[in-house]
């Protein structure tokens, strides 16, 4: 029990320092952009921020897909994480249609390539292999 | 206290609507002659006040394009301020029905560990305890060229 707990700190510490240097360099880049600086502890407030903030998230899109009947998180369950904002919204929702139309893409591709490979294969079945990638792309 | 008076006001409020006598008038959505009233004898702000009408701060994104509307700002309003009291907050306010949520206790601790790194100078006490945890695959090391892991500021 005691090595699980451990353990568990362990990712956490580890999860943190992750968010913290990627928030440094997202803040760098701002910093840049408006020329001014960020002290080490302003950086490091963001990215607790933002650590718990996951926490929130992480929360509200579990409960998003249940109440759907869903137990995969999916785009729209993100999108209604941005509900509140009209301006959030509509940057959520236009980056989901982006992702949407070049995964149609790829998929377009790899059943070109496939029904080019293996020639003569039962249409179902090859629906079944199409859903089975979507499926892990939403993982 | 102003909790308690402005409480009263509420049950005052609530009484209104629940009383018997109210219920008959009251199958609109509006107030009814005798609600419109006592609104505007206790509650409603008028120029002789001598306050300002209480608003709430617009949603503002500095990174994204704004689609909400920018009210035009008066002078005649009190902006209600949401960190005017910030050395407060590291603490969780008293509740009277609702508990704190999570992202309210979140909120608590994040002002609480800035408090604690208000007065440090230099090196982030956050920073040396998290950062020998940092496993590179876990980041997108292209940026690597952020000046994070050697600048001193």
């Amino acid at each position: 029990m005691e090595a699980t707990e451990e353990e568990r700190l362990l990712l956490t510490q580890r999860l943190k320092a992750a968010v913290h240097y990627t928030v440094g360099c997202l803040c760098q880049d701002v910093a840049e952009d408006k020329d001014v600086q960020f002290t080490k502890q302003t950086i490091a407030a963001i990215s607790e921020i933002t650590f718990r903030q996951c926490d929130n998230f992480a929360k509200d899109l579990e409960m998003f897909a249940r109440h759907a009947k869903r137990s995969t998180v999916t785009t729209e369950d993100v999108k209604l994480l941005a509900r509140r904002s009209n301006s959030l919204l509509k940057y959520i929702t236009q980056k989901s249609e982006e992702l949407a139309s070049s995964n149609m893409e790829q998929k377009e591709k790899k059943k070109k390539k496939s029904s080019a490979a293996k020639g003569g294969k039962i249409p179902g079945e090859q629906e079944a292999a199409v859903n089975e990638s979507e499926d892990s792309n939403m993982a | 206290g102003r909790r308690p008076s402005s409480l009263q006001h509420k049950s005052a409020l609530f009484s209104y609507v629940t009383g018997q006598k109210q219920i008959h008038g009251h199958e609109n959505w509006s107030l009814s002659p005798e609600e419109f009233e006592t609104w505007d004898r206790l509650y409603r702000i008028k120029e002789s006040d001598g306050v300002k009408e209480p608003i709430l701060p617009q949603t503002r994104f500095e990174t994204l394009e704004n689609m909400e509307e920018i009210p035009h700002e008066e002078e005649e309003t009190h902006k209600l301020s949401l960190s005017e009291w910030r050395i407060w907050q590291n603490h969780p306010f008293p509740t009277f029905v609702v508990d704190h949520s999570d992202r309210c206790y979140h909120f608590i601790s994040v002002m609480e560990m800035i408090e604690l790194m208000r007065y440090e100078q230099g090196d982030c006490s956050y920073e040396l305890e998290i950062r020998p945890h940092l496993h590179l695959e876990d980041v997108n090391v292209q940026r690597n060229k952020s000046h994070l892991l050697t600048t001193n500021s």
